[in-house]
């Protein structure tokens, strides 16, 4: 017999693990065109409160994710447009993307702080206290399963397929990849807006599910930790996922570690996921000792010389 | 055939930065007229509004300028870090260490003349802020880890020791409802020079001077730009591009941390939450909307200075204080657009 603290710990690992998964998975293509986008924290905002208000309008959960994830996809059209197209600094870029989709989605969110959603995301099977792992497993809602599938088929699409292999080219070597025909611009722009649909994905999660209501900068750092996440993965899907589950379990068990007998300020609890980001990230470094698996461009502007 | 190229401009106008940000701006008030409009809110009333009572008068003037000088001083810090090609995004958790600094160092020592204290407590502003970049300085030049990650890190952590401060230790028994540590003495309270315009200002202005001096006119500064370019032409000169990373990202933080000891001293005379609304983030913007100048970031960070108090004063009217934010955040963007032009020309040519 499997203690209940055990089973309702691991529930809580897989919840926030999904959450940070399937932002750090969108920065990732996003990265493996060569394009760096800062503004996960404020993409997971725009789809979180986007997401909520169709919620709370609507009813309709599936129109709510819809909306989530589209309107994420939109906002980071906007980075799209900055430095795809017009080649402008992607850290400035980003970091705007960030500070604008806090404010914006303060703004657009003001009347809804507060409410309670009729209809959140449930769990697939009628399980809501699971009791073993096996039920743990089959009773997440919907986003978990299709974060699963977004790893696996992410994974097959960047070894196996055409499209994949494009991508990764231009963001190993844009110039060359130009020469060879392919369409830098575009491929960065599709991954930009790829990257915001899944923030947008993890921004429903949030608050249709994981917490769910709506409040202000309730995103609380997670867009810089999936951000972290994609670095500790070396930028490979498996490995940002198993990174994801990591930080989602010590997300899950600090605040329970009272019920486990340490006495903690729930202050300094707080800050235990911050502080251990920084500290598997200089491990990190100091092991891989410069060969992190970046990919070559990124951060470039490409700009095709014209003779 | 014809087709559209797009060409680097051999030249490009000096003033281009200014005019980018002059049109950006003109840009984001637009989009602000948008959203009000949305809203259901007259544009011309809100921003006039906005205008009287964040310029209209010595008060509110100096209200502004006061809420100009975290702005500056943290996005002179970001300038001066920028030189060696780093970003600093931890200057909110400077701002936070910088008051935190003031207050430890008000709680454990005994001064007897007021100036020197004041003295005192400006530095230990200014070291907090230091201290509070050390981290992420050390695992940076060392090992090698993204500065923009762990200086953001540090923001949520600094917030979160705060909270523990006024929560537990530094609690004011006195303050009932809303966590905050102990006022300081009213000896230690910054001056004022006209209407309320705190004597920060001045600091602000002494510093501005000394970041400009530092970035362009000094060897240090020419060695910065040195450090922060390629890596062999750094050792061809001689410079160790670490160490003046290292030297470069204290002094940052020194900035971003006098700032909230000038927070503390002069506007809320504790440590509390409010003691940055955000300041160093949108310090990020003034910095990178002037090119990391450090006379622009003064300009600019006295506009948005004006522009967050004006944000602040329309939420009477049941306008989102938010609205400021976006119109800052906008700017830059429409800023980089226009950038663009100045940088590219697009040319027609024959397709051979």
């Amino acid at each position: 017999m499997i203690d209940i603290q055990l089973i309702g710990l691991l529930n809580a690992t897989l919840q926030a693990a999904t959450l940070l998964f399937i932002a750090a998975l969108g920065e990732l293509i996003t990265e493996k065109s060569g394009i760096l986008n800062l503004g996960v924290e404020g993409m997971i905002s725009i789809g979180a409160v986007a997401g909520f208000m169709t919620a709370i309008n609507t009813e309709n959960i599936f129109l709510a994710i819809l909306v989530g994830v589209l309107s994420s996809s939109i906002f980071a059209s906007i980075h799209a447009l900055v430095t795809v197209i017009l080649k402008q600094d992607q850290t400035v870029s980003g970091l705007i993307l960030t500070i604008l989709g806090l404010a914006l989605s303060s703004l657009l969110g003001k009347n809804y702080v507060g409410r309670k959603l009729v209809t959140k995301l449930e769990s697939i099977t009628s399980i809501s206290e699971p009791t073993n792992i096996v039920e743990v497993l089959i009773s997440q809602n919907i986003i978990f399963y299709i974060a699963v599938l977004l790893m696996i088929s992410t994974s097959l699409i960047l070894k196996k397929t055409m499209f994949g292999r494009r991508l990764q080219a231009v963001g190993e070597d844009s110039k060359s990849s130009d020469s060879m025909g392919l369409k830098v611009a575009k491929t960065q722009f599709i991954a930009t807006c790829v990257g915001g649909a899944f923030a947008g994905l993890s921004g429903v999660y949030l608050t249709l599910s994981y917490v769910p209501y709506w409040t202000d900068n309730m995103t609380s750092g997670r867009g810089w930790i999936a951000l972290a996440l994609v670095i500790f993965g070396g930028w490979k899907p498996y490995r940002t996922a198993l990174g994801a589950v990591l930080f989602g379990f010590l997300e899950a068990l600090v605040p329970r570690l009272q019920t486990y007998g340490f006495e903690l300020s729930p202050y300094i609890v707080k800050i235990t996921p911050y502080v251990i980001t920084i500290l598997v990230l200089v491990i990190l470094t100091i092991y891989k000792g410069g060969k992190t698996g970046a990919p070559k461009n990124i951060g470039v502007p490409f700009f095709r010389e014209n003779r | 055939m014809n087709n559209l190229k797009l060409f680097k401009r051999q030249t490009v106008n000096e003033l281009s930065t200014f005019y980018s940000f002059l049109i950006g701006f003109l840009i984001a008030i637009f989009i602000g007229s948008i959203i009000l409009l949305i809203q259901d809110k007259s544009p011309i009333d809100t921003f006039s509004l906005m205008l009287r009572l964040s310029v209209g008068s010595i008060n509110s003037l100096s209200a502004s300028l006061n809420k100009a000088i975290p702005l500056i001083l943290a996005g002179l810090g970001i300038s001066i870090i920028n030189s060696v090609k780093l970003w600093n995004i931890g200057a909110e958790g400077q701002i936070f260490l910088g008051a935190i600094a003031v207050n430890f160092i008000y709680i454990n020592t005994q001064i007897n003349s007021p100036s020197i204290h004041i003295f005192v407590l400006l530095v230990a502003g200014f070291v907090g802020g230091s201290l509070c970049i050390l981290i992420p300085a050390i695992t940076k030049v060392v090992f090698g880890v993204n500065e923009i990650i762990t200086t953001l890190l540090t923001n949520y952590i600094v917030f979160g020791v705060t909270i523990f401060l006024i929560n537990g230790p530094w609690k004011d028994p006195k303050s009932l409802n809303f966590p905050a540590a102990a006022y300081v003495g009213e000896e230690v309270f910054l001056p004022t020079i006209i209407g309320k315009l705190s004597f920060g200002f001045l600091i602000c202005i002494l510093f501005t001077i000394l970041a400009h001096y530092l970035k362009n006119k000094s060897v240090f500064g020419f060695e910065m730009r040195i450090a922060g370019g390629s890596a062999m032409t750094a050792v061809y000169a001689g410079i160790n591009a670490k160490q003046k990373a290292f030297i470069a990202m204290l002094i940052g933080g020194g900035f971003a941390g006098l700032a909230g000891a000038i927070e503390l001293l002069s506007q809320t005379h504790r440590v509390s939450t409010g003691i940055s609304q955000g300041f160093g983030y949108t310090a990020i913007i003034v910095a990178a909307i002037t090119g990391m100048r450090p006379l622009g970031i003064f300009l600019v960070g006295s506009l948005f200075g004006a522009l967050s108090i004006g944000g602040s004063v329309i939420q009477t009217i049941g306008v989102s204080a938010y609205i400021a934010d976006i119109i800052q955040a906008s700017t830059l963007f429409g800023a980089l657009i226009i950038q663009f032009f100045f940088t590219y020309q697009i040319k027609k040519v024959e397709n051979d």
